[in-house]
């Protein structure tokens, strides 16, 4: 494989991958859902923001926030068996049940070790600890602009503790087991070492005092727009969609088999943070995953960072005894 | 123990009548290809196949099974496949309720420890300081979005917010999630896997 040259770097040249907009498939099929797969996302999007918006302070709240994302979530599921960007993808009853027990962690067993040493934690200790109050002026600015900046600077947060993932063998030990899925399906982005989810969830957006609305308005940005990193539906994204944020497109060349095609497009929502620091590339691909597309079990999952880690600091440390034995000429 | 009365949890057993005159070589060469995917190992003998799976792919057809035989027996009604598969996924479907609802009782057992800390967390706070009235943005009030609430004064709802972080709820909804899908699983992968194997058998 000759692989294709992106910037210094040679994309493509351990496993197949697709870079360019203009080579990539669109959707095929009647014009009605050509034009459903076409208008879908920014439809969804604005809808959503309009809705955060207006909605009276009854409704707007986490609880509804809560409802109106499992039921996107479904929908999306929907549409995953409806137009499925790739066969090799479609959702088995194993997968599903795989990727619903990582979620499952999430609400359970994460959220209440969160509760204690999770970013609110950390953040409250250290708002108590200093005078905050010259952050008062962010819960003055326009909605719409204080839900860009949380969402903006958390994902900001996140594109550095991703990329750190891949750049320190430490933390990569954490974040390796969520890159040995082998294809992307809705609730992917769960699945991996419940370390990693802790460490991905660290944010800085939280230091600032803020209005509810606009937290509401920015989870909304990371449920219409996020979520599509890790989907198996084909859409005609609209070319500003692409350029601002985050696809499944992006997203699967980040899951690519290829090492170098990996270390591309780090953020989560906000791609337009990977075009500033010059890891963007605008590409797909199909085949996912690490060794060649092993799929790695739930338990390997739970344990990989420490054992991993373990035989890492026993190389390094811990002198072995045996003898060295030399190559006979 | 004999775990013949439950082994049915993640067992699979099957049996089908192979084509009139199909031999035993025949119907086990129709079947291989499935038993050539990555982290699938196999053994074959005259009438049996015996084959496991490690780490095996998403995408491999027979992924929800970790190993099991198959064979062909030969009557007098014809010669008749008989599978045993073994999965661990359903295994471990069947038994995710349970770690779901141990999960719920270490909530309530936590909520219970935490609750002095939780009143006295309440009381603290209501005293500490009242957060003043913020004005929307002229732009927001432009644009018609409604006006923040007042802060709430009364440390009822500091505490029930506080209480709600120790819910079982969540717990037993995924606990009720993997019963169901347990039965729709043990039923799916069932008749996929007979649906599987006939494809292959009757495949020109």
């Amino acid at each position: 494989m000759d692989g294709v040259r992106v910037g210094k770097r040679v994309i493509g040249a351990q496993a197949p991958v697709i870079v360019g907009w203009e080579n990539m498939p669109k959707v095929e099929g009647g014009p009605v859902k050509r034009f459903i797969f076409t208008w879908f996302q920014p439809t969804m999007l604005f809808a959503l923001l309009a809705f955060w918006y207006y909605a009276p302070n009854s409704i707007a709240k986490a609880s509804t926030a809560i409802g109106i994302g499992i039921g996107f979530k479904i929908l999306l599921l929907m549409l995953e068996w409806v137009n499925p960007r790739h066969g090799s993808w479609r959702l088995t009853w194993k997968e599903f049940t795989t990727d619903l027990f990582y979620v499952g962690l999430g609400y359970t067993v994460l959220k209440t070790v969160d509760i204690y040493i999770g970013d609110g934690a950390i953040i409250e200790a250290i708002q108590n600890a200093f005078d905050w109050e010259k952050f008062a002026w962010f819960i003055g600015l326009p909605l719409l602009l204080q839900a860009f900046l949380i969402s903006f600077i958390f994902d900001f947060g996140q594109y550095w503790m991703h990329r750190g993932m891949h750049n320190w063998h430490p933390l990569w030990l954490t974040h390796a087991p969520h890159h040995y899925i082998t294809q992307l399906n809705i609730n992917k982005g769960a699945v991996g070492n419940p370390v990693e989810l802790f460490l991905i969830g660290l944010g800085v957006g939280g230091f600032f005092d803020f209005l509810p609305r606009a937290v509401l308005l920015a989870g909304t940005l990371r449920l219409a727009v996020g979520t599509y990193q890790h989907i198996n539906v084909r859409f005609n994204t609209p070319r500003w969609w692409r350029f601002l944020f985050n696809t499944t497109e992006h997203h699967s060349l980040h899951h690519s088999q290829d090492y170098e095609a990996s270390r591309s497009n780090y953020s989560g929502t906000w791609i337009i943070i990977d075009r500033m620091f010059g890891t963007c590339v605008d590409g797909e691909a199909e085949l996912l995953g690490m060794e060649g597309g092993r799929r790695m079990s739930i338990r390997e999952a739970m344990v990989y960072p420490f054992t991993e880690g373990w035989k890492a600091f026993k190389e390094r440390y811990v002198r072995s005894d045996r003898p060295v034995v030399v190559p006979a000429e | 123990m004999n775990t013949r009365f439950i082994d049915w949890i993640w067992h699979i057993r099957g049996s089908l009548a192979l084509a009139p005159g199909q031999s035993s070589d025949e119907a086990f060469d129709k079947l291989d290809p499935l038993f050539r995917e990555a982290g699938t190992s196999h053994e074959r003998s005259r009438d049996t196949l015996t084959f496991r799976k490690k780490d095996q792919a998403a995408q491999d057809k027979m992924s929800v099974f970790d190993g099991g035989v198959l064979q062909i027996e030969t009557g007098a009604a014809g010669a008749v496949l008989r599978y045993h598969l073994i999965s661990r996924a359903l295994l471990f479907c069947f038994l995710a309720p349970l770690l779901f609802l141990s999960f719920a009782g270490l909530t309530i057992g936590i909520g219970i420890l935490e609750k002095p800390s939780i009143e006295a967390a309440a009381a603290k706070k209501d005293k500490k300081k009242e957060k003043a009235v913020v004005p929307l943005n002229p732009i927001d009030r432009f644009l018609g979005a409604p006006a923040p609430e007042k802060p709430k004064k009364d440390d009822k709802d500091k505490s029930e917010e506080q209480k709600k972080k120790y819910s079982p709820t969540p717990a037993y909804v995924f606990a009720g999630f993997f019963a169901i899908l347990y039965v729709v699983g043990r039923i799916l992968e069932d008749r996929l896997i007979k649906s599987l194997f006939k494809k292959k058998l009757l495949d020109q």
